[in-house]
């Protein structure tokens, strides 16, 4: 019954973004208003049939109702009911009906927005959209049915992946990530509908930014939070190992960092449209890409959800989305027109380009690197792997690259400068660089990576807090208060600015915190038995006891291991083995304290009760709180660009009709 | 007497030869003579650590045999401290185990045959990005002129300046900022301009 | 954003042009990636294959279960030899088992079969061959080395070695009886 229900709505949803696809391409063709309408609203039912499928599974989940094939599969009457609720997202089918959700209030509120406005760009813009709804409707009524009817429904079910189950963090890291995303569509429909109309006005490139600014925020987050949940789940002590499937979320969202800047570009001089476009295309479709590889089973990889016949469907999809980005590209793409000048490669211009040039590149090898085994696996047949080493060393010269370019872009001036510009914008900063790396070094930084990630971290920062200043200094100059200066250059009026700045200063403190707590740590494997003491780095340990718990849906071996650092008593960590009743394997859980400086990270490698016997990795990993502290400050940063700032209005300057002559537009900060 | 003793120097001999084959296979079999010092302490385990960094756990995904909690991957770290205790460098070590478990093992691409191009790629990567940027910069229609036009090429508030793009430029502008439609002035007797 | 009045103005697009070195570009991009996904799908990533296979298989000199002289891979030349790495708590071992007992029974002296226990402990293998019973022995392989020399990434794995102690074959799933005929078939034609 419930399954069944499921599959009519599924179906409908198929039907109606079919349908509001083709009456999108129509209206956009004929550009009848009428056809506008009937496009918007097939997209609304669309985003309501998808949420009404959700909501469907959502309920038979939390009644356990076993006759519904996603639940049979993944639900289970012994776990609690906020891990029932979470396993929408656990497992393959019901990830694809999140998407779907996602997707639908994404296009609602894309479509809701600019409805009044743009009208020769939207509803090209909502057919796209709706077309890529229409796939994913066909994944969940075809190879990917979640709603399936179960003849025999079992009395119980397994449960989602144990590993699922073992941390809050996992609640979150999927929607971000489904928000980020899923997301990339809308800007993909943008500019798709953009190079079919064969413009891109400066009116438009304002939603183009903001609909790919909104995805980009929410996929920083996400990949920080995949980082941050491995970290505190997977017991190594790390937090990213270039896995294929951690690159398919990083990939989407290099091209994105690179599209916002080239953006930017564009939006200031009118050049590189073309550009910008194929960046936001290739933001989308590494999306699929990366769906692709996390579901085909192509890839051997730790995330990896099971092989299915889901893989080639997403790849005939992708190829779609490719031949249909080239062909756009090749038809549109000189039909913009270019309507400013870039300044030679000594100015901001150049190093925007810059800029884009390290982030294609970093894609570039990250793609290169993910996809290489397959390439020899399939023209040599030989297995090989590209792993951490071979990426490890090819993003830290990238990283640390951008890291500097952070600081001499805003640097430098927007038009050509002369020597004694460049002169004076490019050396003071070198002050805050070496005192960072002075910093380090008395701290015991020796790498000398790290060295010079800090040092250009310092330097990014001098330039970052001076860009940040400079505003309100002009303003006090005219006689502001410090208050009113800072409210109005940085809140009111340059609020994009300021916040580009802010989001800059919390890459520069992840790119720094990211060197120093890979190259700074100590880490040592200890045999302990039961009242043994051991130090590791200023922290001593005493293994109290190994004691056996018993929960609900899981037993675990714990170890009590008490704390202390420079005599003073931090308490007691306990770090743990599981053991879930529906997989063979335990699943470590690490216990981490976190502290401002550094982390004491400890890990259970075997333990044994009976005996009093511990082995125990104990780690101490500096700066890593830094890491998920500068994401946050880079999500807040970009979500204060996305508010609009209060520009010069348009009808304040219209009364009258005045002369050139007599009306200045004010000097932006 | 010299029989009892030969006897038992050979006994001795054999016994140590037994033990230090360990459980049968020499890996000087495998990769040839130790070509490094024997090392021990805290070197020793520095050089075992930096190598298991190196080695692709096979029964994780993608994790190292130094990071991997498997007992396989504990059970290859310990052969990786021995085979370095007994003086083998890093790429014996590697190779040794890439007889077992083939080429999949080594986390970083060996220098060979088809490897070198993913090696090489993102230099090439960077040196055609960079060639695509100077194209760019130098083509007439992006980079801007030496000098900032003066006097008549600038635009009055009756003219419009001879290049087309520009113009078109200017006349947006003007829609823009002032709301003149078409970014003409309004004539005198002209109805009032549409409120946006 | 003040929306425009009036009914949207449908501005025809320019004259319709086509940059073949975009296209040309593109496709061939889109080509090669689609070429190397496609050539990859149905391999399942996680099965490694041997690079033992056809060549020398690894000296080992290992005690067999409830004591007694090592046994070493010299002392087997001269005849096939099936090595079947297992353990007590890997079910699809228990399910290959009766065919590898069997098996072993029929061929007699013509086939030496040999079990190498892995990351296992002792008393619980002897508990288990008490119970299932065994017509070979089993060899404990408590650091493993001997499993790393093979290259055995999981159990249960089997290795087809002929008189000359060259590697014919590897399997890596639990035998039927049937995989295991054509196995034995490659080292005892």
């Amino acid at each position: 019954m419930t399954a069944s229900a499921g599959r009519i709505l599924i179906l409908l949803a198929l039907l109606v973004s079919a349908a509001g696809a083709m009456a999108g391409f129509a209206a956009g063709r004929s550009g009848s208003a009428a056809g506008w309408r009937v496009t918007r609203g097939l997209a609304y039912a669309f985003a309501a049939l998808m949420a009404a499928a959700n909501g469907l599974m959502v309920w038979a989940l939390l009644a356990r109702d076993f006759s519904v094939s996603y639940v049979a599969h993944v639900g289970s009457r012994s776990i609690p009911d906020w891990v029932a609720f979470v396993s929408l997202w656990s497992s393959l089918e019901g990830s694809i009906l999140f998407w779907g959700l996602v997707m639908g209030v994404y296009v609602t509120v894309a479509t809701r927005a600019n409805r009044d406005r743009h009208p020769e760009y939207m509803p090209y813009a909502c057919a796209v959209w709706l077309a890529c709804g229409t796939f994913f409707s066909f994944l969940l009524a075809g190879p990917a049915q979640p709603f399936l009817t179960v003849p025999n429904p079992p009395p119980d079910g397994p449960g989602p992946n144990p590993l699922l189950q073992n941390h809050v963090l996992m609640i979150v890291h999927p929607p971000f990530l489904y928000l980020g995303y899923v997301g990339m569509t809308i800007p993909f429909g943008l500019a798709s509908a953009a190079l079919l109309r064969g413009r891109l006005g400066q009116d438009f490139l304002r939603p183009l930014r903001n609909w790919l600014l909104l995805p980009w925020i929410f996929l920083t987050v996400a990949i920080v939070l995949g980082a941050w949940w491995a970290y505190e789940v997977l017991g190594w002590g790390g937090y990213w190992a270039w896995d294929p499937v951690e690159n398919a979320s990083f990939l989407p969202w290099l091209t994105a960092t690179a599209a916002l800047h080239s953006a930017l570009l564009t939006e200031r001089k009118g050049v590189l449209k073309g550009w910008t476009v194929t960046l936001v295309l290739a933001s989308f479709l590494l999306t699929i890409l990366g769906t692709f590889m996390t579901r085909s089973g192509v890839f051997n990889s730790v995330h990896s959800f099971t092989q299915s016949a889901i893989g080639p469907t997403i790849l005939g999809f992708l190829a779609l989305a490719l031949v249909w980005s080239v062909w756009l590209l090749a038809t549109g793409i000189d039909r913009f027109s270019t309507e400013g000048r870039l300044e030679g490669a000594a100015s901001r211009d150049g190093m925007f380009l810059a800029n884009n040039l390290l982030f294609v590149l970093f894609t570039f090898t990250v793609l290169i690197g993910t996809v290489f085994p397959l390439v020899v696996e399939a023209t040599k047949g030989v297995q090989m792997s590209v792993g951490r080493p071979y990426f490890d060393r090819m993003a830290v010269p990238i990283g640390v690259a951008l890291l500097l370019l952070m600081g001499v872009g805003p640097a430098l001036p927007w038009g050509r400068a002369t020597a004694a510009q460049m002169k004076a914008a490019l050396l003071p900063p070198l002050a805050g660089g070496l005192l960072a790396a002075a910093v380090g070094a008395a701290l015991g930084v020796r790498q000398p990576w790290t060295l010079v990630a800090l040092s250009f971290g310092g330097y990014t920062a001098q330039v970052t807090l001076r860009e940040l200043w400079r505003p309100v200094a002009r303003r006090r100059a005219l006689g502001a208060a410090l208050g009113e200066a800072v409210l109005d250059a940085q809140v009111r009026r340059g609020r994009r600015r300021a916040a580009a700045y802010v989001v800059h200063a919390g890459a520069a403190l992840a790119v720094v915190a990211i060197a120093v707590s890979s190259t700074m740590g100590t880490s040592k494997e200890l045999q302990l038995r039961e009242g043994d003491t051991a130090t590791v780095g200023a922290y001593t340990l005493t293994f109290v006891k190994a004691e056996e718990l018993r929960e609900p849906h899981r037993s675990a071996l714990v170890a009590r291991i008490h704390v202390a650092r420079g005599g003073r008593d931090l308490g007691v960590l306990t770090p743990r083995m599981n053991q879930y009743e529906s997989q063979r394997e335990p699943v470590g859980t690490p216990a981490v304290r976190t502290s401002l400086f550094e982390d004491l990270y400890l890990s259970v490698m075997n333990i044994d009760p009976g005996q009093g016997t511990l082995g125990l990795l104990a780690m101490v990993n500096p700066m890593v709180a830094w890491i998920w502290g500068a994401a946050a400050v880079m999500a807040l940063g970009g979500l204060a660009a996305l508010v609009p700032s209060r520009g010069v209005a348009p009808a304040a300057v219209r009364a009258g009709a005045p002369s050139p002559a007599s009306s200045r537009v004010p000097a932006q900060g | 007497m010299k029989t009892v003793l030969a006897v038992v120097a050979v006994t001795v001999a054999l016994a140590a030869a037994a033990a230090a084959q360990g459980t049968g296979e020499d890996p000087a079999q495998v990769v040839g003579a130790p070509r490094g010092p024997r090392l021990e302490g805290p070197a020793l385990d520095a050089r075992a650590k930096e190598i298991a960094g190196l080695l692709r756990c096979p029964v994780c995904q993608g994790l190292s045999v130094g990071d991997s909690p498997s007992t396989m991957a504990s059970n290859m770290r310990a052969q990786v401290k021995d085979l370095a205790a007994a003086g083998y460098d890093q790429e014996q070590i590697l190779a040794y185990f890439e007889r077992s478990y083939g080429e999949f093992v080594r986390l970083k691409p060996p220098l060979r045959g088809v490897n070198w191009l993913v090696w090489l790629a993102p230099a090439f990567g960077l040196l055609a990005g960079a060639a695509v940027i100077a194209w760019a910069l130098r083509a007439p229609r992006l980079v801007a002129d030496a000098a900032p036009p003066t006097g008549a090429a600038l635009p009055g508030p009756d003219t419009l300046p001879d290049d087309p793009s520009l113009a078109r430029y200017v006349l947006r502008v003007r829609e823009r900022a002032y709301g003149w439609p078409g970014g003409m002035a309004p004539r005198p007797d002209a109805p009032p301009a549409d409120t946006v | 954003m003040a929306a425009s009045a009036g009914s949207p103005a449908v501005q025809t697009p320019a004259r319709a042009s086509l940059n073949r070195r975009v296209l040309l570009l593109g496709l061939v991009v889109v080509a090669a990636l689609l070429a190397v996904l496609l050539l990859n799908l149905g391999r399942d990533p996680h099965s490694i294959r041997s690079p033992l296979v056809g060549r020398a298989a690894p000296a080992f000199s290992l005690p067999p279960v409830g004591g007694g002289a090592p046994v070493t891979s010299e002392s087997l030349r001269g005849r096939p030899l099936v090595l079947n790495f297992w353990a007590t708590w890997c079910a699809p071992c228990i399910e290959e088992h009766e065919t590898l007992v069997s098996t072993a029974r029929a061929l007699g002296r013509d086939v030496q079969f040999l079990g190498v226990v892995y990351e296992d402990e002792e008393d619980r293998v002897q508990v288990f061959l008490r119970r299932h019973g065994s017509s070979y022995p089993s060899l404990l392989d408590p650091d493993a080395k001997t499993a790393i020399a093979y290259g055995v990434a999981g159990v249960p794995e089997t290795y087809f070695i002929d008189a000359a102690g060259v590697i014919r074959a590897k399997v890596a799933y639990p035998l039927s009886p049937e995989a295991m005929a054509e196995n034995i078939r490659k080292v005892r034609p």
